[in-house]
């Protein structure tokens, strides 16, 4: 009897670790609240843009046929483009020097490129609207330097823009990188040496080549971060450059026309979607993060 | 019903309900100088007589008005708004109807009152100069659009209003008496001349900050943020030619949550001793016609009525109709 | 060679050269932030004409401020807490699951993490404006929550990529049921796991600008929507003061992270 009970227990245990192997219950939690919360009032918003104010394409018609929405297309897309392009080329040597720096000055640049991260968005952004402005700090400076004669126009255009959005993105491309440069084998580059490359040979034909898909997965993640940028256009750029995100929030909150802020998030989404495909498709899952 | 039944739950789940005063309602401006005068003056002594709290927001957003009565989900309990923007929303139905058996509007300055809003306050666009940081400064509409003898960056507002489609007509010779209907082809003409040379402020406290700064030399300001930039110390010069004037409102949108308390917070406002209190303060006039008489003689003599010689009222019923057509074309172009 | 530091010859000098004037780039908001908060300008001259308090003192004689600062540490408090443990449900699955779907259930789960915050801000927006939950705290954390979760789900199930599931089935084995075994032997062995998820969690919220802006109300204001509509209304330097706090609330967290991480590795 109670040989059978141990053995009942036993099996149940037994059952216990081949039922886990499912797993998916575990899951439901994240997905109800996906699903009710986050794909619901997507498709609802998606919805709108077809829906409002009569059923039919009307909206996206609209969008594309007017001048003024497709200058902020272009402008998002252009901003995007120049903001990953600096982000990618100035970042690059930033995380090669952290690979290869003595220990404790990468700590430093770690610590200090972690702080600007964390460090509250709108704090950083205002501090930019200050700095730039036509009688802020760098004008001044410059001006003190005797490199200009008349102040520079740096904010309420694109060039604050891409000045903020530089800022805010350069983490994003270091990081990544500093793990890719990392994981490359000095071994590598020392037979390179070996064999007569000189060090621009071994970069173009070695290092870079190494370190490519860590380029590219970082500048796709910027873009896309940078195609859905609220924030920062909105309080550097000037009414002559707006960017998407900006419209659709003008749309909804200011216009209150649900069809069209819709049918400009579908938009978004649809290339972000598309761009994050690609990610996954060429990098992963799990390496996004 | 269901929708409170939802709300419930999740409050219920999350066990954080904050738990909201009794009498309480929200008071809606513009931030900056001129909101601190609103609170001061008319919120605080309201809360100290009624008991009834009233929570501060701003900016005003007409979308969000928009928005909040469509939606059936309205926040904002008075708002203060531009004189033609009450015009027109009332009549699309957006705003409650006043109460004048609460308000008493017989000694109302009557231009500003109609059945959904009653004046706030009453302000010129005036022409501001940074003395230490111009030149020289401008005096006229003319001087201010003629970029060879005032170089530099000149400050405007940057929302479709009354103010610089007028200002613009004028600086290019049209007779005050001439400006409505307005020519609007002529004005952005007029505007596309300086428009390298412009600098947007899209709010009271922006529009201070460029001045005091140097960011834009001078431009046009609301003359009440001129008043309250001198008093920081700023050598401000204002030029009164030609001064635009446009009035303020005070309007409760339509389905606000606490309109009782609503309308006894609009009766408080316009009652004259905090007119009289606000305008001395803000150097804004005030809308109650009892008001003057309680101010100071010399502080009187600076307001916006009394720069009556060769002031020019922009028309709000013509704005009001006008509103969205100008509005379409103001954006796409300011976005060109 | 291009990996030593010693054997780069010039191209050392571009590297470091580079990192410096990033690092300065970097610096540079962050320290300015501080110098204009102590100026006395009120129209944000810098250099200012002298150096005052007075911006902090405005600061805290304000309760709207401190009113802001408290209901987001609510708010992201409570997505702190859900999200680690809905996350670590969400990773158990994904990561020890087997079930059809679970690579697209994953890309799903990320998906808020990478979709542009305006664009769940709008949808939920109008989601929440339909069903009461606008301008709610439920509604706020629900938002923020989505945001969050991801962090969740990755800190977390790295840590359980690296944890060997048989120690869990052998504390079965010996006689735990499987939640005690989950509880008392994974849940430490992932301990740095679940803090990561907490800390970015955290941040997640504690910043987030976008969703709070749609989200909040005249009475339900976290920081970030007071600085946000601060800002707006008026470039005061009361903005520098309140800024300059939250850098040294992030100083403060960072050194706590590093204390941390320093702790599990002794």
């Amino acid at each position: 009897m109670a040989i059978l009970a141990t053995a009942g227990r036993d099996n149940g245990r037994r059952r216990t670790l081949q039922k886990r192997k499912s797993g998916f219950s575990f899951a439901v939690p994240a997905l109800l609240l996906i699903i009710l919360f986050f794909v619901t009032p997507v498709l609802g918003l998606l919805l709108r843009s077809v829906t409002e104010p009569e059923l039919g394409l009307q909206n996206y018609a609209e969008l594309i046929g007017s001048g003024t929405y497709m200058r902020i297309f272009a402008n998002t897309f252009l901003v995007a483009g120049v903001v990953t392009a600096l982000s990618v080329v100035i970042g690059y040597p930033v995380a090669w020097a952290l690979v290869v720096m003595p220990r404790y000055w990468s700590q430093v640049v770690f610590a200090i490129i972690i702080l600007s991260m964390w460090t509250n968005l709108l704090a950083r952004t205002y501090a930019w609207m200050v700095l730039l402005q036509r009688t802020g700090v760098i004008n001044k400076t410059l001006m003190g330097l005797g490199l200009i004669d008349t102040p520079l126009t740096l904010v309420n255009n694109l060039v604050g823009v891409t000045i903020g959005m530089t800022y805010i993105m350069l983490p994003f491309v270091i990081l990544p990188l500093v793990g890719v440069i990392r994981s490359i084998d000095p071994a590598i580059l020392r037979a390179g040496a070996l064999c007569g490359a000189n060090r621009l040979q071994c970069f173009t034909h070695i290092l870079l080549p190494l370190s490519l898909p860590g380029v590219a997965a970082g500048a796709l993640m910027v873009f896309v971060m940078a195609l859905g940028y609220y924030v920062t256009p909105a309080l550097l750029g000037g009414t002559a450059n707006m960017m998407l995100a900006e419209m659709i929030a003008q749309f909804v909150q200011s216009l209150v026309n649900w069809g069209m802020g819709g049918a400009a998030a579908f938009v978004l989404l649809v290339v972000t979607l598309l761009l994050y495909a690609v990610l996954l498709r060429f990098f992963g899952a799990s390496r996004i993060g | 019903m269901k929708k409170q039944l939802v709300a419930t739950v999740f409050t219920a789940l999350v066990g954080l309900s904050g738990s909201a005063m009794a009498d309480e309602m929200v008071f809606t401006s513009w931030g900056g100088t001129t909101q601190d005068a609103q609170k001061t003056h008319w919120a605080d002594s309201f809360t100290s007589k009624t008991k009834i709290a009233v929570i501060q927001d701003g900016p005003t957003d007409y979308g969000k008005i928009k928005a909040m009565v469509e939606a059936g989900s309205v926040t904002w309990d008075v708002v203060d708004v531009e004189g033609d923007y009450a015009v027109q929303a009332g009549k699309a139905g957006l705003l409650e109807p006043l109460d004048f058996s609460i308000i008493d509007k017989s000694r109302l300055d009557p231009r500003f009152v109609t059945d959904y809003s009653v004046g706030s306050f009453y302000y010129s666009f005036v022409i501001g100069c940074n003395k230490t940081a111009a030149g020289a400064c401008p005096k006229t509409w003319a001087d201010l659009f003629n970029t060879v003898k005032f170089p530099g960056k000149r400050a405007f507002y940057k929302w479709s209003a009354p103010g610089v489609i007028e200002a613009a007509l004028l600086a290019d010779g049209v007779a005050a008496d001439k400006l409505y209907p307005l020519d609007l082809d002529r004005a952005f003409k007029k505007l596309d001349s300086i428009k390298a040379d412009i600098v947007w402020w899209d709010g009271g406290a922006a529009s201070q900050q460029l001045l005091a700064s140097g960011e834009a030399p001078f431009g046009s300001f609301w003359n009440g943020r001129l008043t309250a930039l001198a008093a920081t110390g700023v050598t401000v010069e204002t030029s009164w030619d030609q001064n635009i004037t446009a009035a303020d409102s005070l309007v409760v949108p339509k389905g606000a949550k606490n309109k009782k308390a609503a309308m006894k917070f609009i009766a408080h406002a316009t009652a004259d001793m905090q007119q009289s209190q606000f305008a001395m303060e803000t150097g804004y006039a005030p809308t109650n016609l009892d008001a003057s008489r309680l101010m100071d003689e010399a502080v009187r003599r600076t307001l916006p009525d009394m720069q009556a010689k060769s002031q020019v009222n922009a028309d709000m019923n013509y704005w009001a109709v006008n509103r969205d057509e100008i509005g379409k074309r103001w954006y796409s172009w300011q976005a060109k | 060679m291009l990996l030593d530091f010693d054997k780069l010859g010039a191209w050392k000098w571009l590297l470091v050269g580079t990192t410096v004037l990033v690092c300065l780039f970097l610096l540079l908001p962050i320290v300015f932030i501080a110098a204009l908060s102590f100026g006395s300008s009120r129209w944000l001259i810098f250099p200012p004409p002298s150096w005052t308090t007075r911006w902090y003192g405005e600061l805290f004689s304000d309760s709207r401020w401190l009113t802001s600062a408290l209901t987001s540490l609510q708010i992201a408090s409570v997505v702190t807490v859900l999200s680690v443990v809905i996350g670590f449900l969400a990773a158990l699955g994904l990561n020890r699951g087997s079930f059809a779907g679970k690579e697209l259930l994953r890309a799903l789960f990320l998906t808020p993490m990478i979709l542009p915050v305006v664009v769940l801000a709008v949808a939920l927006y109008a989601f929440f404006l339909q069903i009461g939950l606008a301008g709610t705290t439920p509604g706020f954390i629900i938002a923020h929550l989505l945001i969050a979760l991801p962090f969740s789900i990755i800190s977390i199930g790295s840590a359980l990529d690296g944890f060997d599931k048989s120690i869990e089935d052998a504390a079965i084995l010996c006689g735990a049921s499987p939640w005690e075994a989950r509880l008392r032997v994974t849940v430490p062995a992932i301990s740095h796991g679940l803090f990561g998820a907490a800390v970015f969690s955290f941040l997640a919220s504690w910043d987030e600008v976008v969703l709070a802006i749609f989200m909040a109300s005249p009475t339900l204001q976290t920081l970030p929507v007071k600085i946000w509509s601060t800002l707006r209304q008026d470039l005061t330097p009361v903005i520098a003061a309140a800024s300059t706090l939250l850098i040294l609330f992030t100083i403060v967290l960072m050194v706590i992270a590093a204390l941390v991480r320093k702790g599990r590795k002794s």
